[in-house]
């Protein structure tokens, strides 16, 4: 799995907000789509690290 | 009411903003610095913060509600991994407590309350009503938009600051880019 740099879903970020500021309703959520994909995708690499909890 | 959800919604992103706000204080005065699923909560936080911005300069709509609920249902999952990973006592923990609970145990009560805080504004129907358009924003939500711009920019070059072009390390000790 390729790691992303996790500056990468915030730069995605700062696009949707300014498209918002800007009046570009649509674009701003779709951007904010991509930025979310790109937020789980970071986490997804995370996750597969056991977690240390004895039952 | 839809003037009424609009003022709901920009309280709420006023809340979000503050919660930005001491996470700097947090980072940059007590010299804690977030770690990689600390990040990732701030950025499930904004996300959730963007679809209140949405609401306040267009108008309420169910996807900007939708954008508020799937982003605090990602921020959640990110910080019950976090907690998980410390929940068994003597095990250590990440960061310093505020008031008893570590940072992470507030995010997860944070993406609790905005869930349910879309989940209750989505009974109020009459404010779709109108539908969205671009409103003519009030000074005051015209400031806190460009101010949410500002954290959401903030975050972005401090993340950059912190792990430069590459995924964080577990425990970050500086600035990566400033150490080169």
């Amino acid at each position: 799995m390729i790691s992303l740099p996790i500056a990468l879903p915030f730069v995605v970020l700062v696009l949707a907000a300014l498209a918002a500021a800007l009046g570009l309703r649509r674009t701003s959520v779709l951007v904010w789509v991509a930025a979310a994909a790109l937020m789980l995708y970071s986490f997804a690499g995370h996750v597969t690290d056991p977690l240390r909890i004895a039952l | 009411m839809a003037a009424l959800a609009r003022a709901l919604n920009a309280l709420a992103l006023a809340g979000v903003c503050g919660v930005m706000l001491f996470a700097f204080y947090w980072q940059i005065v007590r010299g804690e610095l977030p770690c990689p699923l600390c990040l990732l909560q701030r950025a499930a936080l904004l996300g959730a913060g963007l679809g209140l911005a949405l609401n306040v300069r267009f108008g309420a709509s169910e996807s900007h509600y939708g954008v508020v609920i799937v982003s605090s249902l990602a921020g959640a999952a990110f910080a019950v991994r976090q907690i998980l990973l410390h929940i068994v006592p003597d095990t250590g923990a990440y960061g310093s407590a505020l008031l008893g609970y570590h940072l992470y145990t507030w995010a997860l009560v944070a993406f609790v309350v905005l869930i349910a805080f879309a989940g209750v504004m989505l009974f109020i129907e009459a404010q779709f009503v109108e539908g969205v358009h671009a409103l003519r924003p009030t000074a005051a939500a015209q400031a806190l938009g460009w101010l949410f711009v500002l954290i959401v920019l903030a975050n972005a070059v401090s993340t950059l600051l912190e792990c430069g072009f590459g995924p964080c390390p577990d425990n970050p000790t500086g600035y990566e880019l400033l150490q080169k």
